[in-house]
């Protein structure tokens, strides 16, 4: 009686679904062949539980299906485009902080560039008008006298030389 | 279902509408009657079969081929069929009196006189595929899944572990539970344990 109780359990599951083990199947068969009760509750589980199963015919899909779904995703994708361009505007600039700091670092360049070229001008000009002042200075005090002299002879021209 | 070509998959993720209309296809056939079967009416089969393909459509780009194609289907065709019957938790079924007459009743379809041997050779499908519905509806929507994705859809216990995402032992206590109220529905059949 256990026996058949456990056979019952495997023929309601496994055995019908045909995913007993080999060897556990031949016994339950040979069980089914001495015991009529198991056998005819096997009988009952085929019929009733298996084979209205097995004669079902798979039924056509509804013609208008595919039409619903792609009207679906159209109106989808339509719905989505503005808020889609939208974010692909913005995209661009998304991507422009990454070349910030190389652009900020070019303009610093350039800046300091321009600055340090400035300064060294207006250094040059600064020493240039100082020349010429001392040169017209010197040329003041006679035509005669030696630009390469180092005896400057005036104050003024020993304040600044 | 068709195998699916891998390329056509990805065709489908990267929205080429031809590729997922090929998709389609090749799996709407068993989307709708896994979902038909499960949720036991054609107006929420449709309305299941329509979810799966959108849901497929947006997430198709997330499949990373680590199952198969099959497999992601049928996960997502039975959890929406499942959930949808849960939520629902209305039979829209013919009860089994009226489907076969005002007398008719249990003793018709399982009686004397009435072995299914017999009755498939005369019955037509539409009267077979109203008794498999009559059946499914006595089973609760997770039994039903299991009969349906085993007895109808034909996958073995480790595939319909997967796709229900449940232990493979589950499975088999969900489908001894089926057969045994199915069983219970006979007449004069006393089956306990």
């Amino acid at each position: 009686m256990k026996n058949c109780d456990h056979f019952k359990d495997l023929v309601l599951t496994d055995y019908i679904d045909g995913e007993l083990d080999k060897n556990l199947a031949g016994s339950l068969e040979s069980h089914l062949l001495d015991c009529s009760d198991c056998r005819a509750f096997f009988k009952e589980v085929k019929d009733n539980t298996a084979l209205p199963f097995q004669q079902v015919l798979h039924q056509p899909v509804p013609v208008g299906l595919w039409d619903t779904i792609k009207q679906s995703i159209e109106h989808e994708n339509q719905a989505v485009s503005p808020l889609a361009d939208f974010i692909d505007s913005f995209k661009g600039l998304f991507v422009f902080p990454r070349l910030v700091p190389v652009f900020a670092s070019l303009v610093l360049m350039l800046l300091a560039g321009s600055v340090t070229l400035n300064t060294i001008q207006i250094q040059q000009v600064r020493d240039k008008d100082q020349g010429e002042y001392l040169v017209s200075l010197l040329g003041s005090t006679g035509p005669s006298a030696p630009l390469d002299n180092n005896n400057w002879g005036t104050p003024i021209e020993h304040y600044f030389l | 279902m068709e195998d699916i070509a891998r390329d056509t998959l990805i065709r489908a993720s990267q929205g080429d509408m031809q590729a997922f209309e090929d998709v389609y296809k090749a799996s709407s056939s068993f989307v709708y009657n896994v979902a038909l079967r499960v949720v036991n009416n054609r107006e929420d089969a449709l309305e299941v079969a329509q979810e799966v393909f959108m849901t497929i459509y947006h997430k198709l780009k997330d499949f990373r081929f680590e199952s198969s194609f099959k497999t992601w289907v049928y996960r997502i065709t039975v959890n929406n069929a499942i959930n949808l019957a849960k939520k629902n938790s209305r039979v829209k079924t013919v009860p089994y009196e009226d489907s076969f007459g005002p007398h008719a009743g249990h003793s018709q379809l399982f009686g004397e006189g009435a072995v299914l041997n017999e009755a498939q050779t005369r019955m037509d499908q539409e009267h077979q595929s109203q008794l498999v519905e009559n059946l499914l509806a006595e089973l609760n929507p997770d039994q039903r899944a299991c009969v349906v994705l085993r007895n109808i859809q034909g996958l073995s216990y480790e595939e319909i572990a997967q796709t229900l995402n449940i232990n493979i032992n589950t499975v088999r206590s969900r489908l001894k539970r089926s057969r045994e109220k199915l069983l219970s529905l006979r007449p004069n059949f006393s089956y306990e344990h």
